[in-house]
């Protein structure tokens, strides 16, 4: 499916055992006590979690300036490891901030024992298709002086196998 | 199509934050590397060096009118995929300073009830 190397990846040593931190990612009240951003609230009756490999993650962010800014979010889970994993497609939609379209992106957090009882966690995220392959619009831009070069030339060589950004 | 090797060359030119503040600086205007250098703590080298990593990737050309060599910014949507990486950097980096927090005050209000994660060290 998405085998593409994740476009971010952020790694942190937490000083608590790893089966507390892979609580804070699973455990309803423990997520809404950190989860980001900033002053947005995630009411406690919006977040449904049934943590399996299959399973999902779900709830509901208030924005705290404007409260009829609701983010709902749905993680599809595709792979689970009790206290080792969570991996999925995490759908961000609802009423988003001006200028944020809904998207998807693959997510994957990883859950490390370190010395002195220590975890060390490794988040893996890749970016939504429309950023990571903008084929439609920003290669077929980034391409058209080359197309353009391409279709000139084909005067001259009428055998180039070149980058092609017209539908064949 | 594009390939994918433009595309790690693409996302590996723009995993580097002096790259990406050069890409913002000429999303707004073209601009020779001497103006490029003024608003950064690097060497003039040092962003020529950023300037050919840009243009291997195809993210920027660079036109010569007289002495002037000015960069100019290409396929702009892929500022918007930086842009994205960027906020959600930012995002991790918020979430989990209130994450490290948010355990700290757990183990402090008392020993984690969850079976076999402990406190490791043996009782006296």
């Amino acid at each position: 499916m998405n085998t593409e190397t994740p476009q971010l990846a952020v790694s942190r040593v937490f000083d608590a055992p790893r089966q507390l931190v892979y609580r804070a990612f699973t455990d309803p009240d423990h997520l809404a006590a950190w989860w980001g951003p900033t002053g947005n609230s995630l009411p406690r009756d919006t977040i449904e979690f049934d943590v399996r490999p299959g399973g999902y993650q779900r709830w509901t962010e208030v924005n705290a300036a404007d409260p009829r800014l609701r983010v709902h979010v749905h993680i599809d889970l595709t792979d689970v490891v009790d206290g080792e994993l969570l991996e999925g497609v995490m759908r961000v939609g609802g009423r988003l901030q001006e200028g944020i379209e809904p998207f998807e992106t693959r997510l994957r957090v990883e859950f490390h024992d370190e010395a002195d009882g220590r975890t060390r966690l490794e988040i893996r995220q890749w970016l939504p298709g429309h950023l990571a392959h903008p084929s439609e619009e920003g290669w077929h831009q980034a391409f058209t002086k080359l197309d353009a070069a391409l279709t000139n030339s084909q005067a001259v060589a009428m055998n180039h196998r070149g980058v092609q950004v017209w539908p064949s | 199509m594009a390939g994918t090797d433009q595309l790690s060359a693409v996302f590996s030119a723009l995993a580097d934050p002096t790259r990406r503040a050069i890409i913002a600086e000429l999303a707004a205007r073209d601009a020779t590397v001497t103006e490029l250098t003024a608003p950064l703590s690097i060497s003039m080298p040092a962003v020529s060096r950023h300037l050919k990593v840009l243009e291997r990737a195809a993210l920027i050309s660079r036109s010569r009118s007289g002495r002037w060599r000015a960069s100019h910014l290409e396929a702009a949507p892929l500022r918007e995929a930086a842009d994205w990486i960027e906020r959600y950097r930012r995002f991790w980096d918020s979430s989990l300073t209130r994450l490290d927090a948010h355990l700290a005050a757990v183990q402090a209000a008392g020993p984690v009830t969850d079976g076999p994660a402990g406190d490791p060290r043996e009782p006296e």
